[in-house]
């Protein structure tokens, strides 16, 4: 499955490969302190609209633009739950650019968006979608909503 | 030759550069990207080095904060 290999929760465990294996999911990095941060608002109610339906999230804590995630797993973490609620699975602190990327961020940086553009993720709250078989079908840049009508239309295509 | 902390206009940022973001954290720039994020008036500036990568944006005619600059002149 491409998206569980090796990932460890923000709680430092293991995550369950069964909570993203035969899902849809939306693989988002995350940031505490961006001007997009309220984008998490919109990532939990995709969260609660799609989620019964084999549907997740996945938040993806970086510290690399701006270190605009500089808090310990314990206050991402609580800053997550306790503003926005937030009930999607979030991963370690990652690094999604660069030459320590995650390999997970390795096969996701190949894929290009709607305009072509495959290689580094732009800055925070870039999305991307892998389908329940484990391809990666759809990017989309920072400044695309959650709930945009793009995102929707593309993870109600790929709903198990 | 190295300068002491200074704040400077980000289009004088130069390749090499030690700058340091709001946030604290600081890079050695190696990339400027000419805009950021599709905005004509801002640039990013990029550390992409075996220690680290690390992107921080500024308004084109906004200052940032240089914390070492090799080989300036007195």
């Amino acid at each position: 499955m491409v998206v569980a290999d090796g990932l460890s929760g923000i709680d430092g465990r293991r995550i369950d490969p069964a909570v993203l294996e035969g899902n849809a999911v939306l693989v988002v990095n995350v940031a505490s302190q961006c001007g997009l941060t309220p984008q998490y608002e919109g990532l939990e109610r995709l969260q609660e609209r799609y989620g019964a339906a084999g549907f997740t999230v996945l938040g993806v804590p970086c510290n690399q633009f701006a270190g605009q995630e500089p808090g310990t797993p314990e206050e991402i973490q609580q800053f997550c739950s306790t503003t926005y609620g937030a009930s999607f699975p979030l991963t370690e602190k990652l690094e999604v650019n660069g030459h320590h990327r995650h390999p997970l961020y390795e096969r996701l940086t190949a894929v290009p968006d709607a305009e072509g553009r495959a290689g580094e993720v732009e800055w925070n709250f870039e999305k991307f979608l892998i389908s329940p078989a484990g391809e990666i079908v759809a990017r989309f840049r920072p400044q695309v909503e959650p709930e945009d009508d793009q995102v929707t239309r593309a993870i109600e295509r790929v709903l198990p | 030759m190295t300068l002491a902390p200074a704040t400077v206009k980000a289009t004088e940022v130069q390749l090499g550069d030690r700058l340091r973001a709001r946030s604290g954290a600081e890079l050695t720039v190696t990339r400027i990207d000419g805009e950021f994020m599709g905005r004509a008036n801002m640039l990013a500036f990029v550390e992409d080095s075996g220690e680290q990568w690390f992107k921080m944006p500024a308004l084109r005619d906004g200052d940032v904060e240089l914390v070492r600059r090799e080989n300036a002149v007195e």
